[in-house]
């Protein structure tokens, strides 16, 4: 039986992951972990904001304030990352190196902080939050942008790559 | 290397030769080279030898084996035949210019030399000094192989070997160092490693101008990854055949310096650093357990102390549960301060055991932890929490598998602190975003440092934080850019 197992174990196919797969998983991964990071940045009061902010105008219940809420906030903004992700494919993929991911990290945190404002009740405007929670949001939003955009441009250039030494196998492999 | 096209032949009179070896390495001044002169069917024969670097057994059974050529021979015309069919040894091969010969006689090997001949034989005897493989020191397992690489590159290579019987396993030899003229292998898998990293390195390699590698594998990295004051390690080193054998079979190419005990691997990221063979060792379960603790570890050493002093200079931040934080007593000196000389007295300690021996160490370490530790706090240098999580932190370095990422981390930890101190919040956040981007942004080989972490791969990030089961595990890293994906063929 456990033989059996091991056989299964490693009889498994592991098909490479296509590009696009691999995009939306980095970009719930990566809603997910900085988001993380950033509740643990709430519970330290790094930033007045945790992720539990996306939950508030629509959610009615007093959940949404404790543990709980901030969790299924979390795991929402891993879904929306996956979007997030897939922007990035379709319109900078092709942009190698990572400035394109801090840049576009930062023109995520000034589409929330200043465009989408208006949506969260309980943020306040730029000009009212601490020193202190700007700068915690900026980092984490650059590094979430370059987590997102510098993993999928890398991955791009790693198909191209790929594509472009196995269109002459023969040379290679007869070497 | 490319002023050496003067060759020079061998001279068919010994005298010649023997002035052109008095006047180019010295024999008779060199007390370690020296010359046997023996007369075989009426010609004169010279034996050229190092003698620290040859066997005296095998020379002794040679020269008896040339000797005896005139009791049993007669056909003095066919001398050289003769003698090289009496040279009982199994590496022999002719040589026909004292350039080459120089630099073989100087490697060990014996130059025999015919009067009337122009050519010449070297014969293998080489037997250099050294140590029995080992277990190395600095990566030890509870249970597994326990040889380690010594610092002769055959037995090194020969301990790879034998882990890997595969017929496409290559070991490329080349030399390196104008004067030291060093022996460096390439070993890599030859349908496995991507050929454009063996290509890289080789150049790279060929490229090298510098004296001599007497610290061998260092001198070569420094060369290699071009590393400037970037503290942090751009290639591991292993001391194992077991783990130097496994990222072969992953792809990676690996570079061995004789003298050196240690092999580099190529190409490194940071998470090459933060395994361990002990993984390995034990079920994927407690491999695993036995990560995550050391991941723990790693962290803690980066960020416990900059978070700790955060905390002390702004209390405010910590939630209501964990107001019991920071120096209950009046500290006589900033807590920054004693963060610093608490670590740096660390790192004397650290530095101090390396070179102290054993015996002095035991005392050293008595008197560190016991006296300074006691005394300190109780003169009111220190306060007690300082020691605690100084130590803590320590101990976490002490944890990272890989030396020299212990160290970098130690720097950046020290770093980290100070902008703690000047910037509070700010700085910590700021400074550990700069950190991670910067971590980021190094690429050694081509590779990018933190993959898979950023630019984040999903399949490789889940072999980091799970140690998969061998059975399970079936593709190669990509970052290797192999060419064959697949461990396992199907």
């Amino acid at each position: 039986m456990a033989e059996n197992q091991e056989q299964l174990e490693q009889n498994k196919k592991e098909r490479p992951m296509s590009l696009l797969l691999k995009t939306v998983i980095t970009g719930f991964v990566g809603g997910v972990f900085w988001s993380l990071i950033g509740y643990l940045a709430y519970f330290f009061h790094f930033s007045e904001i945790s992720p539990n902010m996306i939950l508030i105008p629509w959610v009615a219940g007093d959940w949404k304030y404790g543990k709980l809420g901030n969790y299924i906030a979390i795991l929402l903004i891993g879904l929306l990352s996956i979007l997030v992700a897939l922007i990035y494919y379709a319109a900078l993929r092709r942009i190698k190196g990572m400035w394109a991911g801090i840049l576009y990290g930062v023109a995520w945190w000034l589409l929330v902080f200043y465009v989408l404002n208006p949506l969260f009740p309980n943020l306040e405007t730029v000009s009212h939050l601490q020193r202190n929670t700007i700068i915690t949001t900026l980092c984490l939003y650059i590094l979430y942008g370059v987590f997102i955009g510098y993993s999928i441009s890398f991955e791009t250039e790693e198909m191209n790559r790929q594509t472009q030494s196995t269109s002459t196998p023969s040379t290679s492999s007869n070497k | 290397m490319p002023t050496k096209t003067n060759n020079i032949p061998i001279f068919e009179k010994l005298v010649d030769n023997e002035k052109f070896f008095r006047e180019k390495i010295g024999i008779g001044t060199s007390f370690d080279l020296g010359v046997r002169k023996v007369h075989v069917l009426n010609r004169e024969v010279h034996i050229y030898y190092c003698n620290g670097l040859c066997d005296t057994q095998y020379l002794m059974e040679l020269l008896k084996q040339i000797v005896r050529i005139n009791d049993n021979e007669r056909q003095t015309e066919r001398a050289k035949q003769i003698i090289e069919n009496r040279l009982v040894h199994q590496q022999v091969s002719p040589v026909t210019n004292l350039d080459e010969a120089v630099d073989k006689l100087l490697s060990g090997l014996i130059v025999i030399l015919i009067e009337g001949e122009s050519t010449g034989f070297v014969v293998d005897v080489r037997s250099y000094p050294g140590r029995q493989p080992e277990e190395p020191d600095t990566e030890k397992v509870v249970r597994g192989a326990r040889d380690g690489y010594v610092e002769n590159i055959i037995v090194n290579t020969a301990l790879t070997r034998r882990r890997i019987r595969d017929e496409r396993l290559r070991f490329e030899i080349l030399q390196v160092g104008e004067r030291s003229k060093t022996d460096v292998c390439i070993a890599y898998i030859k349908d496995v490693a991507d050929p454009g990293l063996v290509e890289l390195v080789k150049q790279e390699l060929q490229q090298m101008s510098v004296d001599g590698l007497t610290m061998g594998d260092k001198t070569i990295e420094e060369f290699l990854v071009k590393q400037g004051y970037n503290p942090y390690p751009l290639v591991r080193y292993t001391e194992r055949p077991d783990v130097a054998a496994t990222h072969l079979l992953e792809g990676h190419v690996l570079i061995m310096v004789d003298t050196s005990p240690s092999v580099i691997i190529t190409p490194t990221t940071f998470f090459h650093h933060v395994q361990h063979a002990e993984e390995y060792r034990q079920s994927p379960a407690v491999g695993t357990f036995v990560r995550w603790v050391r991941f723990l570890g790693i962290l803690t050493s980066l960020f416990l102390l900059p978070l700790w002093v955060l905390f002390v200079l702004e209390p405010s931040l910590l939630p209501d549960s964990w107001a019991f934080i920071g120096p209950n007593k009046h500290t006589n000196i900033p807590v920054f301060i004693q963060v610093l000389l608490a670590d740096f007295g660390i790192e004397f300690l650290r530095m101090a055991a390396i070179h102290t021996p054993t015996p002095l160490s035991t005392a050293m370490g008595l008197i560190a932890a016991v006296l300074i530790g006691e005394i300190a706090i109780e003169v009111g240098l220190f306060v007690p929490e300082v020691i605690l999580y100084v130590s803590v932190s320590a101990i976490g370095s002490f944890a990272t598998p890989s030396y020299e990422l212990s160290i970098a981390n130690k720097i950046s930890r020290l770093i980290l602190v100070i902008l703690v101190e000047m910037f509070k919040v700010p700085g910590l956040v700021i400074g550990t975003t700069v950190y991670l981007l910067w971590l980021a942004h190094i690429r050694s080989l081509n590779t990018p440092y933190l993959w898979p972490f950023i630019p984040f791969n999903p399949a490789a990030f889940m072999q980091i934080i799970v140690r998969r089961s061998v059975a399970g595990a079936k593709v190669r890293p990509s970052i290797v850019h192999p060419q064959n994906q697949r461990k396992q063929p199907s």
